[in-house]
C-alpha cells in the first residue's frame, strides 16, 4: 500500500468515524440517564434524513442551513417519544428491559411505515445542494466536503456536549437524575421532564447526524438499521452512558473499518470490528470508558 | 368453499401432474393471476413499480389496443371468452419463507391461474418450487440467476435472459470494442454479497480467463453498508481499463458517489442492470454517469425497430411518472407472454396453461424486447432472450451493441 | 392434585386441540400460519430457558437456528442424511458452540452481553455469507422429493408440519417444566433474581448459565433443522439474520417472560397477526400493513408489560412459583 492510500483509508476512515460517534452519543446519552436501550435509534437517524430532504423539497433551501430546523424538530420528536411511549415502558415491574427493547422495536417498525406511507419506498436523494460532491484534495488524499462537515459537525456537537453537562443547570440536573432518580425528586427536580430533556436532546443529536448525512446518503425506510448496528456496537465499545467513550469508540471503529476493508474481503469488514468489541470487553466488562 | 370439501389426500410425485381444480366446463369471467413482489422492506419500489407495469399489461390484455403485441387487439382473453384478468398482489418481504406462504395462499384461496414474480431469485426459488407442487405456472419475470431453471422445474417459464446471457453480452462487447482496436486488458468486478453478486461475478471471472481478460480488483462487498470508501480506493488504485458493477440502487447511488468524493473517474463502466437501470439512481447521481454502459433487456430508443415501445412507455409512464426499464419492461412482457399462454389453453387448468406456455412461439416484433424471439427451451429458459447494451449519454439511454440493433457506436472511453 | 400437576392436564387439552386442527381444517394458508405459531412458540420456549429463565438476555439465537438450519440441510443434501438426525446433529453443534461462546460471554452483564450476542450472531451470518462451501450466498437447495416422514417432506400436505411443530413445542414445554421444578430452576431463578445472593448460597452460577445456554441452543438449532426441512431452502439473509434473534424473544416477552405458557400465547398473538396483515394489507406496498403490526407490538408491550399472560393469572404475578 502507497504511503497516500494510507492515509487516504486513515483518513476517510477517520471521518466516517466522527459521524458513527454522532450518530452513537445520543443513544450513549439516552442508556446513561435512564437505562434504556433504543431500538429505533436507526429510525430516529431515518426521520431526521427524511425531514431534511422533505425541508429541502419544499423550502428550497440547502440542507446546511436547514440543520437547525431539523434539530429543533428532532428535539420535539425525542421529547414527544418519551411522553408517549418510553414513560410507559418504564412502568413495567418486572423485565422492564425487555419491555422496554420491544416497545422501541414495535416504534421502529410503525415509524418505517409511516415513512413509506408519506414518501414512498422509493429511494430518495439530495442531488445538488454547497457541500454534495464537492471534494478537496490534500497531497492526493481526497477529503469530501459533506465528510469534512460532517466531522466538524461532530467535533462541535461533542465540545458543546461536555459544556452542556459539566457547566449548565439542565446538566447537573441529567447527572443528578442518572446518579439517584429517587433523591432528585427531594431536591425538586421533576424527573419525567429532565428525561423527556433527554431524549429531546439524544434526539437532536442523532438529528445533527441525520442532517448531515442527507447531503450525500440515499434515504429510504429501511436506511436506519445499518447504522443503528454501528452505533449499538460504538456505544457499548466506549461503555454505556460514557460521552467521551462514544466518540472513541467510534473513531476507532472508523478507522478499523475502513482498514479492514483493504486487508479482507470488504463484504466481511465488520467482524474485525466486532472482533474488537468482544475482545475489549472480555478484558474490561463495562466497555472503555463505562462505569459498571 | 370448494377447497374445503375436496380432499386433495394423495400427494406425492404425481403431484406435479394432478390438478386440484377441476377444467372449467365454461369459460370464467375473469382469470386471477397472483404477483408476488416486495411491497415492503428495503425494494418495496420494485413492488410499486412492478404493479405499474402489471397494470399496463393488462389494461392491454383486457382492452382492445392497436398495437403490434399478443393479445392486444381483442378484448380480454379471446381463447376464454374475452374473460378478463385480474390481478391480486402479496408481499413476499424478501423472504423465501413469506414468498412460499404467499405462493400458497395465492393458490388456494384466490385459486390463481398462474404466479408472476418475484425479483429476488431466492424468493423466486421456493415459489418456482411450491408452483411446481400444486401445478400451477410460474412466471419468472425478473430473477435472473441461472440456477433457476436448471432444477428441471415443469411448471416454470422465463422469458428474459439469465445472468449468464447478460454477461456474455457484455464480455462480446468488450471483444468487439477489442477487436476494433481499443485497448481492454484489465477489468475490476465489484459486486454484492448476495445470490446477484455471486451469480453474476462468477460467470464474469469465467468469461475473463476464457477470453483473456485480466482482473485486477475483484471486490464483493456488504450490500446496503454504510460506506464503501475503502472498497473504492481499490478499485481507484486497480484503476481497471473497465469497470463492471453488479449493485442495487442504494449501493450504485453510493458506488458513485465515492468515486466522486476520491477523486476517481473510471475509464469506463459497463454495468449488471439492476441499480444501474433505476431512475433513483440517476435522479441523485446522474450528472456522474454520461457515459455509463449497461446491459440490458430493453432499450427505449429502439421505438424505431419496435413501434409498441412508445405506446407502452407512455402508458407506464402515466401510471408511475417513470420511463420504462430493464426490470419493468421484463415484468410487462412476462405477463403478456403469460396471457398470450392462458389465452391459447383456453382453461385455466395448470397443465394446460403449462402445455400452452411450452408452445409459445411469439416473433421478436411482436414484442417490446430486442429479443430474436419468445419461445422456452424444456428446461422454461426462452432461448432467443439476447441481451443489448446501452450508454447513457446526455441523459437518454442510447443502444449500442450488438451492431444490428445498435443506433449509434459506444463512446469510449465514457 | 398440585397446581404443578394440573399445568401437564392443561397440557394435554392443549395438544389435544391442535392435533385435532388439520382434521378440520383444510385451508394451506391457514395451516401455515399454524406452522409458524407452533414453530414460533418452540424457539420462544427455547429462548426462554435462557432468557426466561436464567435472565440472560441473548439477542443472538439466530446463530442457534441457523447453525440447525445449515447442519440438517447440509447433512441431507450432501450426505442423505435423514433431518431426524440431522437436526439432533445441529442441535448438538449448537450446543457445543453455544458452550463455547458461553465460557467468555457469561461474564459479561446486562446490555454488554446482550450486544455481545448481537455481534456474535452478526459474525456467524457474515461468515456463513461468505462460506462458499456450504453455498454462500445462494443457500441450500433441498431437493423436491415424494412425501415421505423419512425426509420430511410433504408437497401439499400440512398435516405431518403441525405435528411435527407441536410435537417440538410439547417438547420444549416438557423440558422447561422439568427444569422449573428441578434443582437447576430454583438455581436459575437465583441466578436471575440476584446472582451474587445466589453465589453467596453456593450456587454454581456459572455452570447454572452454561447448562441454560447449552439447552436452549439445542432446541433452537433443532428448530432451525425443522425450518429448513419445511420451507426445503435456506440462504444465510432467511435462517440467520437478526430479525430472528428478535423473533424468538419476541413471543415470550409479549406472553410473559419466565412463564410456561407466555411464549405459546406471545406467539399465537404475534405470528397470527404478522402473517395477516402482510397477507390482506401487505400487497398495497403503502407501508399501512408494517404501521399496524407495529402500533400493535408496541402497545401489547406497553399495555400489558408483564405479559399478555398476566391477563388469565388471578395473582397476576408470572413469577408467583418463587
Amino acid at each position: 500500500m502507497t504511503a497516500q492510500a494510507f492515509f487516504q483509508v486513515l483518513a476517510s476512515g477517520l471521518l466516517m468515524g466522527l459521524l458513527y460517534a454522532l450518530i452513537a452519543v445520543g443513544l450513549s446519552l439516552i442508556f446513561g440517564l435512564m437505562d434504556v436501550v433504543n431500538f429505533a435509534h436507526g429510525e430516529f437517524l431515518m426521520v431526521a434524513m427524511y425531514a431534511t430532504f422533505g425541508l429541502w423539497a419544499i423550502v428550497g433551501v440547502d440542507p446546511v442551513l436547514l440543520m437547525p430546523l431539523v434539530i429543533a424538530f428532532m428535539f420535539v420528536f425525542g421529547a414527544a417519544v418519551y411522553l408517549g411511549v418510553v414513560r410507559f415502558a418504564m412502568r413495567a415491574k418486572t423485565n422492564s428491559g425487555m419491555v422496554q427493547i420491544f416497545a422501541t422495536f414495535g416504534l421502529a417498525i410503525l415509524i418505517q411505515g409511516v415513512s413509506q406511507l408519506l414518501f414512498s419506498p422509493d429511494y430518495r436523494s439530495i442531488p445538488a445542494s454547497w457541500l454534495g460532491g464537492r471534494t478537496v484534495s490534500i497531497g492526493g488524499v481526497f477529503l469530501p466536503l459533506p465528510q469534512v462537515y460532517g466531522g466538524l459537525i461532530s467535533v462541535l456537537a461533542f465540545a458543546g456536549l461536555y459544556l452542556l453537562m459539566s457547566r449548565t443547570d439542565f446538566g447537573k440536573a441529567l447527572e443528578a437524575t442518572r446518579e439517584d432518580q429517587g433523591a432528585v425528586a427531594l431536591v425538586g427536580i421533576d424527573r419525567n421532564k429532565v428525561f423527556a430533556l433527554g431524549w429531546g436532546l439524544g434526539a437532536a443529536l442523532v438529528g445533527l447526524a441525520g442532517s448531515v448525512l442527507a447531503i450525500f446518503y440515499y434515504i429510504h425506510p429501511q436506511v436506519g438499521g445499518p447504522f443503528a448496528l454501528v452505533a449499538y456496537v460504538v456505544v457499548a465499545l466506549g461503555g454505556f452512558g460514557s460521552v467521551f467513550g462514544a466518540l472513541a469508540a467510534g473513531l476507532i471503529v472508523g478507522v478499523v473499518e475502513s482498514f479492514a476493508a483493504i486487508a479482507m474481503p470488504p463484504a466481511m469488514k465488520s467482524i474485525p470490528v466486532y472482533l474488537l468489541y468482544l475482545g475489549v470487553v472480555f478484558i474490561r466488562p463495562s466497555g472503555l470508558f463505562g462505569r459498571l | 368453499m370448494t377447497g374445503f370439501n375436496r380432499r386433495h389426500v394423495l400427494i406425492g410425485t404425481a403431484a406435479a401432474t394432478v390438478t386440484a381444480r377441476p377444467a372449467f366446463a365454461q369459460a370464467p369471467a375473469e382469470i386471477v393471476i397472483g404477483a408476488l413482489y416486495p411491497m415492503s422492506g428495503a425494494n418495496a419500489q420494485v413492488g410499486v413499480d412492478a404493479r405499474n407495469a402489471f397494470e399496463t399489461a393488462v389494461d392491454i390484455v383486457n382492452g382492445m389496443h392497436e398495437v403490434a403485441l399478443p393479445g392486444a387487439k381483442n378484448a380480454g382473453l379471446m381463447g376464454l371468452g374475452n374473460a378478463k384478468i385480474k390481478l391480486v398482489y402479496a408481499d413476499h418481504q424478501a423472504d423465501p419463507q413469506k414468498g412460499r406462504a404467499e405462493a400458497e395462499r395465492l393458490i388456494t384461496q384466490d385459486k390463481v391461474t398462474a404466479i408472476i414474480g418475484c425479483y429476488h431469485s431466492a424468493v423466486s426459488n421456493t415459489v418456482s418450487v411450491t408452483c411446481e407442487k400444486y401445478g400451477v405456472p410460474f412466471m419468472c419475470a425478473d430473477s435472473s440467476s441461472p440456477s433457476l431453471h436448471r432444477r428441471d422445474l415443469k411448471f416454470f417459464f422465463r422469458p428474459a435472459a439469465h445472468d449468464e446471457f447478460f454477461s456474455k453480452g457484455m464480455f462480446d462487447f468488450l471483444d468487439a470494442q477489442k477487436a476494433s482496436g481499443t485497448k481492454i486488458e484489465t477489468l475490476g468486478l465489484f459486486y454484492e454479497d448476495t445470490i446477484f453478486g455471486a451469480d453474476s461475478s462468477n460467470t464474469q471471472r469465467k468469461l475473463a480467463a476464457e477470453r483473456g481478460y485480466k482482473i485486477v480488483a475483484d471486490i464483493k462487498y456488504r450490500a446496503n453498508s454504510p460506506t464503501l470508501t475503502s472498497e473504492v480506493q481499490q478499485l481507484k488504485t486497480a484503476d481497471a481499463d473497465v469497470v463492471l458493477p453488479s449493485s442495487y440502487t442504494t449501493d450504485a447511488i453510493l458506488l458513485i458517489k465515492t468515486m466522486g468524493e476520491l477523486g476517481y473517474k473510471p475509464k469506463n463502466i459497463v454495468a449488471q442492470a439492476a441499480g444501474f437501470s433505476e431512475k433513483a439512481v440517476f435522479d441523485a447521481v446522474g450528472d456522474k454517469l454520461d457515459g455509463l454502459i449497461s446491459r440490458a433487456s430493453f432499450a427505449l430508443d429502439m421505438a424505431g425497430k419496435r413501434p409498441s415501445i412508445t405506446y407502452v412507455n407512455d402508458k407506464y409512464k402515466a401510471r408511475g411518472n417513470r420511463d420504462l426499464n430493464d426490470n419493468t419492461a421484463r415484468q410487462f412482457m412476462a405477463m403478456l407472454v403469460l396471457a398470450d399462454g392462458i389465452d391459447r389453453a383456453k382453461s385455466t387448468d395448470g397443465e394446460k396453461v403449462r402445455a400452452a406456455l411450452a408452445a409459445t412461439a411469439i416473433p421478436g416484433d411482436q414484442t417490446i424486447m430486442p429479443w430474436g424471439k419468445v419461445a422456452f427451451g424444456a428446461d422454461g429458459q426462452n432461448v432467443d432472450a439476447d441481451p443489448v447494451l446501452i450508454q447513457y449519454i446526455g441523459g437518454k439511454w442510447v443502444t449500442i451493441f450488438p451492431k444490428s440493433v445498435a443506433a449509434a457506436p459506444a463512446k469510449w472511453p465514457m | 392434585m398440585t397446581p404443578r400437576r394440573w399445568q401437564l392436564v392443561v397440557l394435554f387439552a392443549v395438544t389435544a386441540g391442535f392435533v385435532a386442527v388439520p382434521a378440520v381444517l383444510r385451508d394451506a394458508y391457514l395451516l401455515n400460519v399454524l406452522i409458524l405459531t407452533l414453530m414460533y412458540a418452540a424457539l420462544a420456549q427455547s429462548w426462554n430457558i435462557l432468557g426466561g429463565y436464567c435472565g440472560q438476555i441473548s439477542l443472538g439465537h439466530a446463530l442457534y437456528f441457523g447453525c440447525g438450519a445449515y447442519v440438517t440441510s447440509l447433512l441431507f443434501t450432501k450426505l442423505g442424511v435423514s433431518p431426524w438426525f440431522g437436526a439432533m446433529a445441529g442441535g448438538c453443534v449448537a450446543a457445543v458452540l453455544a458452550l463455547a461462546l458461553g465460557y467468555p460471554c457469561f461474564r459479561l452483564a446486562g446490555h454488554y452481553f446482550s450486544i455481545a450476542t448481537i455481534v456474535i450472531a452478526e459474525i456467524g451470518l457474515l461468515l456463513v455469507h461468505n462460506w462458499d462451501a456450504v453455498g454462500g450466498a445462494q443457500g441450500i437447495q433441498w431437493p423436491i422429493s415424494r412425501d415421505s416422514w423419512w425426509t420430511l417432506q410433504f408437497a401439499r400436505n400440512k398435516a405431518p408440519y403441525v405435528y411435527l411443530a407441536l410435537g417440538l413445542f410439547v417438547i420444549t414445554w416438557l423440558v422447561t417444566y422439568w427444569i422449573e421444578g428441578s434443582r437447576w430452576g430454583y438455581w436459575w431463578r437465583a441466578v436471575k433474581d440476584n446472582t451474587e445472593a445466589a453465589e453467596s448460597l453456593g450456587v454454581e452460577v456459572f455452570r447454572s448459565k452454561m447448562a441454560a445456554a447449552a439447552l436452549s441452543a439445542f432446541f433452537t438449532a433443532v428448530g432451525g433443522g425443522f425450518y429448513a426441512a419445511f420451507v426445503g431452502y435456506i440462504d444465510p439473509e432467511s435462517v440467520m439474520t437478526f430479525r430472528f434473534s428478535l423473533l424468538f424473544a419476541l413471543p415470550a416477552v409479549l406472553g410473559g417472560i419466565g412463564t410456561l405458557w407466555g411464549p405459546l400465547v406471545g406467539a399465537a398473538i404475534l405470528i397470527p397477526m404478522t402473517e395477516i396483515t402482510r397477507s390482506y394489507m401487505g400487497g398495497s406496498g403503502n407501508g399501512v400493513d408494517l404501521i399496524i403490526y407495529g402500533a400493535l407490538i408496541m402497545f401489547i408491550a406497553l399495555a400489558k408489560p408483564e405479559g399478555v399472560l398476566s391477563l388469565f393469572q388471578r395473582d397476576a404475578k408470572p413469577e408467583a412459583a418463587r
